[in-house]
């Protein structure tokens, strides 16, 4: 067994464990805990496939900003722990259902030879997922090289399109969270720093009067 | 498998990284002192009495900030690859990024317009 093997083990059954107390866990916060497990898990997933780039982007963006964005919504949701002592078996039938359902489209695309009723003869259907290590034919360079040489040069329209959805996120955001409050006292930074000592008292006299 | 990234700093590296959680929970089990109380195991509230529930609901606006670090977060990681091909790109990207740069800026400065960098 190699220590790819090995790795691959460790990585895989820690993030299906921690992905099935997303579900499992009382706490919504300690759901989120686990779903940055899992986050972590299926980024050194990524560096073992050789994808040394995605990976860091599923720590700097899924780790960091994503979970962080999670973990903001479960404390705005104002959950109380006594809400969340409900019968999860109730949602068991339809739940299992959909699992199975998904399991089974992930058996026929991978593995079809397993499913003995959807067996599927079709030669070009089987070969949609036939591995071909292509790394091993081509000149390697690593994976952030190759993205940058074919993003900025080959498909940079996608790159200024990115540019315009994140803008339209971030007006989105802002216009979805802007309500300003009348109860909060705002300092007002000019009006306070104009106030001149002399002419206050002087007002103040003026307003008895 | 001899595309397998790890080699000599990656691992170095890990493992370095691996060390250095427990090595700060180790250090401070090792140092701090212990004592025990049932002061010591009220919430900590800014120095003074703690006034109803840990859980309470937050304000909205912490979700703003989080979507937007989210957008800058990701612009950055577009950034990274133009960083690592600057050389072999040319001029073209430069005036790209500048470009996707000047199309973000434009979302800054409406949160400055708006007023949503201030606090409520």
């Amino acid at each position: 067994m190699t220590i790819e093997t090995v790795l691959f083990s460790l990585f895989s059954s820690i993030a299906l464990i921690s992905g099935l107390m997303v579900i499992r866990a009382k706490n919504p916060i300690h759901s989120v805990l686990f779903l940055i497990l899992v986050f972590c898990n299926v980024s050194g997933l990524l560096v073992l496939l050789g994808v040394e780039f995605f990976a860091m982007i599923f720590l700097v963006v899924y780790v960091g900003a994503i979970a962080v964005l999670f973990l903001f919504v479960v404390m705005m949701l104002n959950i109380q722990i006594a809400e969340m002592q409900e019968n999860v078996l109730r949602y068991l039938p339809v739940g299992g259902m959909v699992g199975l359902i998904f399991l089974l489209e992930i058996f026929l695309v991978i593995e079809n030879d397993l499913i003995p009723v959807f067996q599927l003869t079709d030669s070009t259907a089987h070969s949609a997922l036939n591995f071909e290590m292509f790394v091993n034919k081509i000149q390697s360079i690593p994976n952030i090289e190759a993205i940058g040489q074919i993003l900025y040069t080959h498909s940079f329209y996608f790159f200024i399109l990115a540019s315009l959805i994140l803008l339209v996120a971030m007006i989105g955001a802002i216009v979805l969270t802007m309500h300003k409050t009348t109860l909060v006292k705002r300092q007002e930074v000019f009006k306070q720093n104009a106030i001149d000592f002399a002419k206050t008292i002087h007002k103040i006299r003026s307003a008895q009067e | 498998m001899n595309h397998f990234p790890i080699h000599g700093p990656f691992v170095a590296f890990l493992g370095l990284l691996c060390l250095v959680p427990p090595g700060a929970v180790a250090i401070s089990w090792l140092l701090a002192p212990r004592t025990q109380g049932a002061e010591k195991r009220t919430t900590y509230e800014s120095g003074i009495e703690p006034v109803g529930e840990a859980w309470i609901q937050f304000s909205v606006r912490y979700y703003m900030y989080a979507l937007v670090f989210v957008i800058f977060d990701v612009e950055t990681m577009f950034l990274y690859p133009w960083a690592v091909v600057f050389d072999r790109v040319g001029a073209l990207a430069l005036l790209e990024v500048c470009l996707f740069l000047f199309i973000l800026l434009i979302g800054l400065v409406y949160a400055w317009r708006k007023g949503a960098l201030e606090w409520l």
